[in-house]
Order: structure tokens, then C-alpha cells, then sequence
């Protein structure tokens, strides 16, 4: 038998039907590899059906289960047990939703709502640049796409703007940022002027505070805060009047 | 008493869209550019369409590019034919393989990042079964976006769905088919967040709820794939299709069922059993590792089955080694990185330095709702019931008849995905709107709601749910036969028993978890069941779908299996005639589209 774990889970709770918040504890005897989304289906099963958390894919590729697991946001589907004691050097565990949108239940918050800022930025592209002559697809060197394609690897699990500092106050936050910053880069896209707007609108990069706290906690390991300062050097150029 | 459950409010698109994945929204794409202004709403279950399923897939999309010196479309017509052994439709294939290019330029001309050539074009890269010369030699066919080209796909469609102004509605259930003198006009939805059932009516409907598999103990699918789409096509009396054709995948990673691309045998990867011995060489000696899928995950589980695999400590689970150690340090740092990162990340293993526990995980479901080569849903071979479509892993047209070829699946959802959005906007033309709700709407996901509401007893969920992922994979998995398959549909039924005397812990309504997984519970149990009296009446093996005392492909099969089911275990069959027309239409290679032998 392989090394066994006693953790306690301090999960916070909220009950919408009674508008009721608290935090309870779980203590569980665990094995070294399971992940933290096995450790809420764990109580689920064991100890409290009632226990609401959310995921999908679980192997970090849709940014479902993102946590603050003592204060760091991360996904929970890639926190297996050993790392996190190790990393944490606890075997006490604070899990809270992130605080990106409301609440629903538990741990599930309202991701739609968090998606909202997404909107706003237009993750398509605006204006198409002409097509290629021959009528098949645009052609773009891979030295001009690997610029930008680890912005395109984005998956909005919102750990960044959890983690930002500044997300709160009217800023899109650094996932936003950085879909607005893709197209910008994408040769395909012309609307630069529409999206520059983006960039430097009140709701823009202006708030950012040079933390870096986004590419520190980034899953994907992108280095959000490169593309950032990218923007805050004004290298994709300026718009009249801003 | 229970609860009152009732229709809280009516919505009125023109289309409502079940399943907002890269099939889903492809679709809507379609319907809003030939269609603009077309009021679309999309439901997916999980929190916003981003997340659907489609964004994992890695490997890549098949597609034969006009200006390929050597590629031919009918090679990719010929390949995906032998692939489904024999049993794919040929005015699918035709239609599918035909278009797939113009499909790969709409997504790139729509922003989605390919990878590239040095001359800026598309990348493509070989890809299991994909052939050129009728089998001779790989061709180099599946377009990709590094190892993320569905998420490619998706974040594609859903931008452009976005822009178009398609409504979503996320964390939204589809629970029942609403009908009015035989069309269908839209559905009941159960918004998880606020505890309220809604009525979507529409002029059209699409479902497009994608994969199936998470009856099975090890899956690649995600928490949401449980079969919910394909129980409200039996619920409504509607036949489902070839659901014995299950697809393993030889290389899933022990516990969660993760899938490890085939890309890491391709890249040298070899199997290997407890002793350290490279059994794919005993079972086939020319292609060893890199056999078809159907074949290398019978092996594995021959090697399991016979005592020379080994059981893994903390997940207490059989499971054969995937060795990597061999392979240079530059092709872990650089060719396949982001797969090798979930051996680390998900059971603590270094594939540098140790061996990695993988075991065949239930991948694809190559069955499902049947349609016509419009997608429009079927009553009967002959007959198709108004205002229904489908599309994506979710519909069987069929393109993959009992297997399909990896890097297929995405192609379907693009191309079946605007072949369906057209066929809605010339649907829309003349489709009067739906009047009223219709009368008996709600009767059935009320009773299904309130019965999960008031069920008392002490059976407990994770158990039932955990008891029938383990009968799936050993009885109606990898290898089945007629006394297993006989036990499972037994013990499908005991189960069903257990499941109506569990009780639940919270009545609220309100993004109440427990709830809609007892419902889930009932749907998979459905579908376990029409896949295994699916599995134990085809007495033959084909494809995917081996059976250990009928070990041959027969004539006497060659057809798709219809199944019925209104009441819990009497499943009654019907059969679809497999569309041959490209072999009818005698052109200049229709031989190899006979009934061939399916050999590598
Ligand atoms: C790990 C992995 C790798 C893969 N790699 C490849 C590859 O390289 N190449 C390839 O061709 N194929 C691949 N496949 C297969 C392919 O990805 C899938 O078949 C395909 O993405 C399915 O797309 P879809 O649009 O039909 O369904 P999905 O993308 O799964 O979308 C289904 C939608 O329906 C919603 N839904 C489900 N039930 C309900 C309900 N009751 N009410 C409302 N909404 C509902 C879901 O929330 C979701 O939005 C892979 C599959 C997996 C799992
Ligand atoms: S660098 Fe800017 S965007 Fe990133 S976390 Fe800090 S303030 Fe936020
Ligand atoms: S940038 Fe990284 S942390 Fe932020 S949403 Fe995207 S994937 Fe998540």
C-alpha cells in the first residue's frame, strides 16, 4: 500500500436557498495521487452528497474546476495530494470559489456571468483581412504565429484574473486582455483601431498594476504579463484621442 | 408530497441548438451567415460552450487538400470505409471526405490557428489508418493546431456563433423533446443555477449532445457525457443506432482514463507487460505498436486477462506499461511535451525515467441518433420525423460505421455540422412557428424530477454508479460474449432496481448536484442497456465491437442496428440498410468498395 494522507478541507459553503454562508471541514484519509476533484467526489460519496463543485474534462484542458486551494487559484483537477502538501506544506487545505463572478452554490460560481468580459473584447475577428488570391486559406509564416500562439492557448479558467490584483475595480482582467491582444497580433484581423479602443478603454490594460500575479499562477504557464506590457508599450501601435 | 414542478417561462427562437460543441455551433455558424438575423438559442450542460468536449481533442482533423500532389480523396474515401469494416454509409463518406477541405479553410478564414508550414499553409501531419494508393502508404492528411486542434475548433465556432448573436444558455439541461402532431417543436430545459424549468419552442431543432461513454469505469469523456441526448430520442419513441460499436482506446492512463495519444507510440513508444516483455510483437509482428486501436487494446487486455499485467497501488487496477524511456530527451521536451505532462501532473509519474501505467479507456461512441445525409433525425429508415436535426458525435449518419479513424471525428462535426445548418435555413422557409405549448409537455422529466424528489431507501449513488462503470468494462467492454453480455443485461436490470430506492440528501432544486447525477444515473443505465442487447444480438465481430464466440465479420450483419426502448430492458431491433452507392455507381475504383477484408 502506498503512502496514505489525513487532510482536512476547509470548504466554503453557501446555500442559496437560505442564503446561508459558512465554512465546514472534511477531514479524509486519501492516497498520495488522487486529485482535488477526486477528493470532492470522495465526499460526495462518503461524507455529504450535497457538497456543489464544478468540472468537466478534468485533465486541465477546459478550465472548468478553477479553485482557490489556500489562497492560490488553480485547477483543482491538477493538484494531485503529495504535490499540494508538498507545495503548500500543510496537510490543512482552505478551498474557496473564485471570485470572479458570484456564487450559485458552494464552489460553483457563475461562470456565464465571468464570461461577460470575454464578450466585450470579441474573441472572433472583427474585420477580415482580404483572402488569399488562390481562395484557400490566409498565409501566415510560423515565425509571425509563434509571436502570439501561446496567447492562443488561453483556456479562461479566470485563475489570472482571480489572482489580479486589480481585476475588481472595472478592469476586463489579464484573460481578456490577452484575447483582444491575440487578434491584434493575427494578421487576419484589420479592426487594429476598434481593438486598440479595446485595449486602452477605461475597463483596459490602464488598470493593470504590473504585478505579474497572472502569469505566476497561469495553469497554462503563458506569460500573460509579457503580452501585457507588449500593450502597455504600445507595440501594437495608438489610436487618435486615447 | 412532492413538489409542484411546472413550466416557469416560454422562450420563442426560430432554432434551438441541444449541445452548444464544435458540431452545435458549427451548425449555428451555418444557419447565421446563409441567414442572418436568425434568432438561435444554444443550451449546453456545462458552464459556458468553451467547455464543451470538443475542446480536448489533440490530434487533428482529416482532410484531403486539393493541391496535394499525391493525396486523393478517394483514398480518404477508401480508408474510412475499410475503417468501419464495411459498415460506414457511402453517401456519408462521399459527402464528408468530398467537403472536408473547404471546412478546414472556412475555420482557418474564421480565425482558428493552425499550425503551419515554412510556406505559411496549413500544417498536416500522418495519422493512424490514413493512407495513400488504397492502403499502401501513410499520407500526411490530419490538420491540426499543435496538440489542441479541437479547442481550435471550438473556440472557432463559438466566437462566431458569439458574433452572429446566438443566444447561450450555460449549465442548462435539455430534458424532454416536445412534439405537436409528430413534428418536433422544441424542448423542455431545466436551468440548473436557478432551480427553473423552461419550454424552448422552435421552428427547428438540433441536437447535438455529443459523446457517451461515461457508463464505462475508465473514459476519456468528460463528467457531462452521460447519455442524457440519446434517452430523450428513446423517451420520444425514437430508434438510436448502432450503440454496440464502442470505441477503446488502447492507451488511456490509469485511474482517471486520460487519453495518451497514439502520437507517443508513433513516436517510438512500446507496450510492455509485467515481465518487461514487448507483447505486440507476439500478437502482430509487422505492425506491433502502432496496429489499429480495435486490435492493440484486445491485446492489452488479452495480456491482463492471462495474468501478465500488473495492478496499480493506489488506483487498485489492472493495467499494462507504456515505455518512453528510450525515447531522446528532445522529443519529451519537445514532440510530445503536453501529453507526457499528464503522467506527471495526473499520477505522479516521470516518463523520462519510469514506466507509465496506462489501460484501454471507452473513447468513442460510434452509434447514435440515425439520420438521413441531411442530418435530419429518422423515425424509421424510410421515414424522418419534421423539425428534428442532429449532428456531431451525438448523430450516426453514419460516417464510421462500427470504427472509426482517429482525426474523423472532428471532420463530421464541421462537415455534417453546416450541412445541417443549411438544411434548417431551407427547413425555416416555409416551418410554420410552433403555437402553443403542447398540452402533455413536462409530463414526462415532471414525473422523472418528482420521482427522484420523493424516492426513499438506502441505496447509495456512488455505489450503483461505481458497480455499473466496472459490469460496463468487463462484460460489455473490450472483448464480450454471449453469457457475460446475458449476465450484464441481468444485473443492468438489478441495478435499475437499487437506483429507485436511493434517496436524496437536499429537495432544492437550486444547483442541486445530487438531483440531476440520479437522473444522469437513470439515463446511463438506458443506454447501458441498449448497448449491451445491442452487443449480445449482432453475432458477429465488426469493428469496435468483437465478440469473443463469433469472432468473424458475417454477411449476414451487414447491416445497422435500430434499437427501440420505451420500457426499460425490452429493447426492440429493426435494421438500416448500409448505403452502398459509391460501389453501386460502378465508377473507376468501385471494387474497393465492396464488402473488402478489413487487413492491415
Ligand atoms: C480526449 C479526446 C481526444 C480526441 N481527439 C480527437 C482528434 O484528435 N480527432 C478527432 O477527429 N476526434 C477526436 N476526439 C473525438 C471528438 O473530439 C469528439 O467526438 C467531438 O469533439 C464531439 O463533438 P460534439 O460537438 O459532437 O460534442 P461536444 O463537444 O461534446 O459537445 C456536446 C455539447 O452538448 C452539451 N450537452 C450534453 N448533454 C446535454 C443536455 N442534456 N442538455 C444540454 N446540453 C447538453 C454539452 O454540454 C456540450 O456543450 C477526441 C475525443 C476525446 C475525448
Ligand atoms: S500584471 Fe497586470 S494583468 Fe497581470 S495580474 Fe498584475 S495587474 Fe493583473
Ligand atoms: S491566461 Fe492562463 S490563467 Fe488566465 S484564463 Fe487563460 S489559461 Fe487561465
Amino acid at each position: 500500500m502506498s503512502q496514505e494522507y489525513e487532510l482536512t478541507l476547509k470548504i466554503s459553503r453557501y446555500d442559496p436557498d437560505t442564503d446561508r454562508a459558512w465554512v465546514q471541514d472534511y477531514h479524509l484519509k486519501v492516497g498520495r495521487i488522487l486529485r482535488f476533484v477526486d477528493l470532492f467526489r470522495k465526499i460526495n460519496d462518503e461524507q455529504d452528497p450535497t457538497l456543489a463543485w464544478s468540472s468537466s474534462c478534468e485533465h486541465g484542458q477546459c478550465g472548468t474546476c478553477g479553485m482557490k486551494i489556500n489562497g492560490k487559484p488553480l485547477l483543482t483537477c491538477e493538484l494531485l495530494v503529495e504535490n499540494a502538501v508538498q507545495m503548500f506544506k500543510t496537510q490543512t487545505f482552505k478551498v474557496e470559489p473564485l471570485t470572479v463572478a458570484p456564487v450559485i452554490r458552494d464552489l460553483v460560481i457563475d461562470l456565464e456571468k465571468a464570461y461577460e468580459r470575454i464578450h466585450i473584447v470579441k474573441p472572433y475577428i472583427i474585420e477580415f483581412a482580404p483572402p488569399h488570391p488562390e481562395g484557400d486559406e490566409y498565409r501566415i509564416p510560423p515565425r509571425v504565429l509563434e509571436a502570439y500562439v501561446e496567447a492562443t492557448r488561453c483556456i479562461n479558467c479566470f485563475c489570472c484574473a482571480t489572482a489580479c490584483i486589480s481585476t475588481q475595480k472595472n478592469y476586463l482582467g489579464p484573460n481578456a486582455m490577452l484575447a483582444d491582444i491575440v487578434r491584434l497580433m493575427d494578421p487576419r484581423e484589420v479592426a487594429n483601431e476598434e481593438r486598440l479602443k479595446i485595449l486602452y478603454s477605461g475597463q483596459g490594460i490602464q488598470r493593470c498594476r504590473t504585478s505579474q500575479a497572472c502569469t505566476f499562477v497561469c495553469p497554462k504557464q503563458i506569460d500573460v504579463a509579457h503580452f501585457i506590457a507588449l500593450g502597455k508599450e504600445g507595440k501594437f501601435g495608438k489610436v487618435n484621442g486615447v | 408530497m412532492g413538489k409542484q414542478l411546472r413550466i416557469d417561462s416560454v422562450l420563442r427562437p426560430e432554432v434551438l441548438i441541444i449541445g452548444a460543441g464544435g458540431a452545435g455551433l458549427r451548425c449555428a455558424a451555418e444557419i447565421c451567415e446563409r441567414r442572418p438575423g436568425t434568432r438561435i438559442i444554444a443550451v449546453t450542460k456545462v458552464y459556458s460552450p468553451q467547455k464543451s468536449h470538443t475542446s480536448t481533442a489533440q490530434g487533428g482533423m482529416a482532410a484531403v487538400d486539393p493541391k496535394d500532389p499525391v493525396d486523393r480523396v478517394i483514398y480518404h474515401m477508401f480508408d474510412t470505409w475499410k475503417g468501419s469494416d464495411c459498415s460506414a454509409d457511402q453517401n456519408i463518406i462521399k459527402k464528408v471526405c468530398e467537403t472536408g477541405w473547404e471546412q478546414v479553410v472556412w475555420l482557418e478564414r474564421h480565425g482558428m490557428h493552425f499550425s503551419r508550414t515554412e510556406a505559411g499553409r496549413i500544417a498536416k501531419r500522418p495519422f493512424g489508418g490514413h493512407m495513400l494508393n488504397f492502403g499502401e502508404v501513410k499520407a500526411f492528411r490530419a490538420c491540426y493546431e499543435a496538440d489542441r486542434t479541437g479547442k481550435g475548433i471550438m473556440d472557432t465556432v463559438w466566437a462566431e456563433s458569439l458574433r452572429h448573436g446566438v443566444v447561450f444558455l450555460g449549465q442548462s439541461v435539455a430534458t424532454e423533446l416536445l412534439f405537436s402532431h409528430g413534428r418536433c417543436v422544441g424542448a423542455i430545459v431545466f436551468v440548473e443555477p436557478s432551480g427553473k424549468f423552461i419550454a424552448i419552442l422552435a421552428q427547428a431543432t438540433v441536437m447535438a449532445t455529443g459523446g457517451k461513454t461515461r457508463m464505462y469505469q475508465v473514459s476519456t469523456n468528460c463528467r457531462q457525457n452521460t447519455g442524457d441526448g440519446l434517452a430523450l430520442i428513446l423517451q420520444a419513441g425514437l430508434p438510436v443506432m448502432d450503440l454496440e460499436a464502442v470505441q477503446f482506446h488502447p492507451t488511456g492512463i490509469v485511474g482517471p482514463g486520460i487519453l495518451a495519444s497514439e502520437a507517443l507510440r508513433g513516436e517510438g513508444g512500446v507496450l510492455l507487460n509485467k515481465d518487461g516483455e514487448r507483447f505486440m510483437e507476439r500478437y502482430a509482428p509487422t505492425a506491433k505498436d502502432l496496429a489499429p486501436r480495435d486490435l492493440v487494446s484486445r491485446c492489452i487486455m488479452t495480456e491482463i486477462r492471462e495474468g501478465r499485467g500488473c495492478i496499480h497501488p493506489d488506483h487498485n487496477m489492472p493495467h499494462v506499461w507504456l515505455d518512453l524511456r528510450h525515447l531522446p530527451k528532445y522529443v519529451h521536451r519537445t514532440k510530445i511535451q503536453e501529453v507526457t505532462s499528464f503522467f506527471r501532473k495526473f499520477v505522479g509519474v516521470d516518463p523520462e525515467t519510469e514506466l507509465c501505467p496506462v489501460v484501454p479507456t471507452a473513447h468513442y461512441q460510434m452509434g447514435g441518433a440515425p439520420t438521413n445525409e441531411f442530418g435530419e433525425v429518422q423515425k424509421s429508415p424510410e421515414e424522418i420525423v419534421p423539425g428534428l436535426f442532429a449532428c456531431g458525435e451525438f448523430a450516426a449518419a453514419s460516417l464510421h460505421g462500427h470504427n472509426r479513424l482517429g482525426t474523423n471525428s472532428l471532420l463530421e462535426l464541421i462537415t455534417m455540422g453546416k450541412v445541417v445548418g443549411e438544411r434548417v435555413v431551407s427547413y425555416l422557409a416555409d416551418a410554420e412557428a410552433p403555437g402553443d405549448v403542447p398540452e402533455e409537455a413536462g409530463q414526462h422529466v415532471f414525473s422523472q424530477f418528482s420521482n427522484c424528489l420523493e424516492r426513499k431507501g438506502h441505496q447509495r449513488y456512488a455505489r450503483i454508479r461505481d458497480r455499473l462503470r466496472v459490469l460496463m468494462m468487463e462484460k460489455v467492454g473490450v472483448f464480450r460474449s454471449e453469457k457475460p453480455l446475458t449476465e450484464a443485461i441481468d444485473e443492468l436490470r438489478e441495478l435499475k432496481r437499487m437506483a429507485s430506492r436511493m434517496e436524496l440528501s437536499s429537495k432544492s432544486l437550486v444547483m442541486n448536484q445530487e438531483l440531476l447525477q440520479f437522473w444522469e444515473l437513470d439515463h446511463l443505465l438506458d443506454i447501458s442497456m441498449v448497448i449491451a442487447q445491442s452487443a449480445l444480438a449482432r453475432k458477429e465481430s465488426r469493428g469496435a465491437h468483437y465478440r469473443e464466440d463469433y469472432p468473424e465479420r458475417k454477411p449476414e450483419f451487414d447491416f445497422h442496428t435500430l434499437a427501440y426502448m420505451t420500457e426499460f430492458g425490452k429493447v426492440d431491433f429493426a435494421k438500416r440498410p448500409i448505403d452502398m452507392s459509391i460501389y453501386k455507381a460502378r465508377g473507376k475504383n468501385y471494387k474497393k468498395f465492396g464488402m473488402i477484408e478489413r487487413k492491415y
